[in-house]
């Protein structure tokens, strides 16, 4: 037999296509106080996950405003596309919200897929690839939410729960840290936060019966600086709200898959978690089981907790409070808004996470009530084994993990609303390490559903102008200083709003659904709005009546002509 | 049950090219563990049959995550290639008629990965093989609780 051929050693894949592997080395001087100052200092860039730490998800940027909005083209498509087999086959999709520093763009996809792009022309710079495995415990869909940059690194999290830090010019990997326990049901979809000399992150796992937790690792070498968890021990403060002789708590959940919000004047980061396991049997976990659906504010250089609040205490719907608490000054007071899946936009005073005001938000609430001094009246509930339950909002929320937004020109908050129920019926199950734990069957309903962007105002929570759609809205807002709001539809059409009327002014079919957080910036003077676009994740549990919409993984940048 | 003799054929066509079905179906292949020098180094040849468009072994274990080092050897008459997990990015190999290669992995554990031939559909006529990576999570990102039931 002759010898063989010479194969060779197995390259990197990426070596076989036009990506050069080098980025200017635009991130190397961003520090923390840029980010800081990150909105009013650069509105060129989008330094950070919302754009800066407040989490207004707003831009001064007003060269696209509500008078040529109209003429706003396509600038280029970014086609991020996929081989092989991955996890979520099914159920990927296109997350995250861009970062721009100095006209490169950074941004993650589904698969642990991280790209850096020239933000003017769409050229790819570099490209990394976490390899993924196939068997991860995923709940909600083969996604990543965006990656944080500072000091020359970027950082992403990975579904099997590590964090990572790259070079931002070259796209290899500095560290690379494990912050999640897979075998546990475990993942991380969050995109990271930088505060100070650390980068912050948080757990996914909310399904699967874990204890949620925060994270926080030096920028620099990735070493662990602290582990915060949102479900105390015994004999820790709030072990109280959990079963005393049980093991209720070892498996509670409150998980913060969403990136949190931070002050730095008050030192202190409003991490949000996410619901008690098991979701849908209370039966188990009697209590009020803090810190589940909280706004959890924590001193970043400890990991220590220091205020709370419960947007619903004792969840019996899947009613995760992991979207964002924006936070913004008004009349003298500091205050954070929240709009709840639980169908109730909270104004707390953010000083020590005290109520301000809670009003409804979307029409339809029947699992209970919350009054005006913020008493929770739970009326609708799994309760009896076997007994079917419809109550609205559905487990997806009035208001799912994609954000509002907040503008300090308009006094104004923007939200995506989502007015759809389901019904649930409680099947009680054994905890197994790993296994799904909801303690419910459950069917979000496909018909009889809408949606909307709704404007309010945050003095008085009353509804100021209302976008209406025939789907529950599930995208992230973007306020910008041209007057306008942008927002993807969940077939399709991104749209600009009139941010004080909430006319429709502009549309654009980008061809697959909006489940991502848009951000906005400029290069040479022009501007761009970006979103990413491709419809996926846990559609059968926000939108069931769109799980056979069309398939996508694209960026779209949009600019006024040249 | 009746007609043990049909099924058993029909089983069996799972297994190979033009049985039962077209192609082979994903995960009937052969199951090997991969060697470990005395030097910690993980190592492990995989190879291409002629005619029967798998990967042998078609499960490669791994006793823990880290760097391998895969020999890949295409004994068939027909030219594929191989795109395989690793961390960073994918690794990719040309593997024409009777040629030999290696690919050095860098994969996480616990869980597991597929890999493909980028031909045609080599992938779904059966060159879809599997890398499982064993072991556990560190100690240090473990959950801090009691040992749980396990399914």
């Amino acid at each position: 037999m002759a010898t063989y051929v010479d194969a060779g050693k197995a390259m990197d894949f990426r070596s076989l296509s036009d990506v050069p592997m080098k980025a200017p080395a635009v991130t190397k001087n961003v520090s923390y106080d840029r980010i800081l100052k990150a909105r009013d200092a650069e509105p060129q860039n989008w330094l950070t996950y919302y754009g800066g730490y407040d989490g207004q998800r707003y831009s001064p940027l007003d060269q696209i405003n509500a008078g040529n909005v109209k003429d706003l083209k396509v600038a280029w498509v970014f086609q991020a596309g996929s081989y092989g087999m991955h996890s979520g086959a099914s159920t990927y999709a296109f997350e995250a919200a861009p970062i721009v520093v100095d006209g490169v763009m950074f941004v993650s996809g589904h698969d642990n897929w991280l790209w850096a792009i020239d933000a003017k022309t769409g050229e790819e710079l570099w490209r990394y690839k976490h390899a993924a495995p196939y068997d991860v415990s995923l709940c909600c869909g083969n996604v990543n939410r965006g990656v944080a940059v500072a000091q020359g690194l970027v950082f992403m999290t990975t579904l099997n729960a590590h964090v990572v830090a790259l070079d931002a010019a070259t796209g290899k990997v500095v560290w690379d840290q494990v912050y999640g326990d897979v075998r546990a049901g475990e993942s991380a979809t969050v995109a990271p936060l930088v505060i100070k000399d650390m980068v912050l992150v948080g757990s996914s796992g909310g399904e699967f019966g874990v204890r949620g937790h925060a994270d926080a690792f030096k920028l620099e070498t990735g070493e662990r600086v602290w582990r915060c968890y949102m479900i105390p021990k015994p004999g820790e403060p709030g072990s109280e709200t959990w079963p005393a002789d049980g093991e209720a708590w070892q498996r509670g959940g409150g998980n913060c898959w969403t990136t949190p919000t931070f002050d730095p004047d008050l030192n202190l980061v409003y991490f949000n978690t996410g619901n008690p396991c098991p979701d849908f049997d209370g039966a188990v976990r009697e209590g009020d089981n803090l810190y589940t659906d909280c706004v959890v504010a924590v001193d970043p250089d400890s990991g220590e907790i220091k205020h709370h609040y419960q947007y619903t205490p004792h969840d019996l719907w899947d009613y995760d409070s992991t979207m964002e608490n924006i936070l913004f000054d008004l009349d003298g007071q500091k205050l954070s808004a929240h709009f709840d899946k639980n169908g109730y936009l909270f104004i707390l005073d953010r000083t020590d996470c005290s109520l301000v005001r809670v009003v409804p938000f979307v029409d339809r609430i029947t699992w209970g009530e919350i009054d005006a001094s913020g008493k929770v009246t739970a009326k609708v509930y799994p309760d009896k084994e076997g007994d079917p339950v419809h109550f609205w909002p559905g487990p997806a929320g009035a208001k799912e993990w994609t954000h509002a937004a907040y503008s300090p020109k308009t006094e104004l908050l923007y939200a995506p609303v989502q007015d759809i129920g389901a019904t649930a019926t409680r099947r009680r199950r054994e905890f197994k390490e790993s296994i799904p734990y909801w303690g419910a069957g459950v069917a979000v309903d496909a018909e009889d559903i809408a949606g909307s962007i709704s404007a309010f105002d945050p003095r008085t929570g009353q509804e100021t102008w209302r976008w209406r759609h025939a789907q529950p809205m599930c995208a992230s807002v973007l306020a910008t200083g041209g007057d306008l709001v942008f927002a993807g539809e969940p077939a399709g059409k991104f749209n600009a709003l009139n941010a004080t009327s909430g006319e429709l002014l502009w549309q654009f079919q980008c061809g697959s659904g909006h489940h991502s957080s848009p951000s906005t910036y400029t290069v040479d003077g022009r501007q761009y709005v970006a979103v990413p676009t491709g419809w996926g994740g846990w559609v059968e549990g926000f939108l069931p009546a769109q799980i056979g919409g069309r398939a996508g993984n694209a960026l779209f940048a949009f600019a006024l002509p040249e | 049950m009746s007609g043990t003799t049909e099924e058993s054929a029909a089983l069996a066509g799972l297994r190979r090219q033009n049985g039962t079905t077209v192609g082979r179906v994903l995960g009937n292949g052969n199951i090997a563990e991969a060697e470990v020098d005395s030097d910690g180094r993980m190592h492990a040849t995989i190879r291409i049959n002629p005619d029967e468009l798998c990967w042998d072994p078609g499960v490669l274990i791994m006793p823990h995550g880290g760097e391998i080092e895969l020999t890949l050897i295409n004994d068939d008459l027909n030219t594929h290639c191989a795109v395989l997990p690793s961390n960073g990015d994918s690794k990719f190999i040309w593997l024409v008629n009777h040629s030999k290669g290696t690919a050095v992995l860098d994969l996480d554990g616990p869980g597991y990965y597929w890999y493909g031939s980028k031909t045609g559909n080599d992938e779904g006529r059966g060159l879809t093989g599997a890398i499982v990576v064993s072991g556990d999570t560190p100690a240090e990102a473990k959950l801090d609780r009691p040992a749980q039931p396990q399914p």
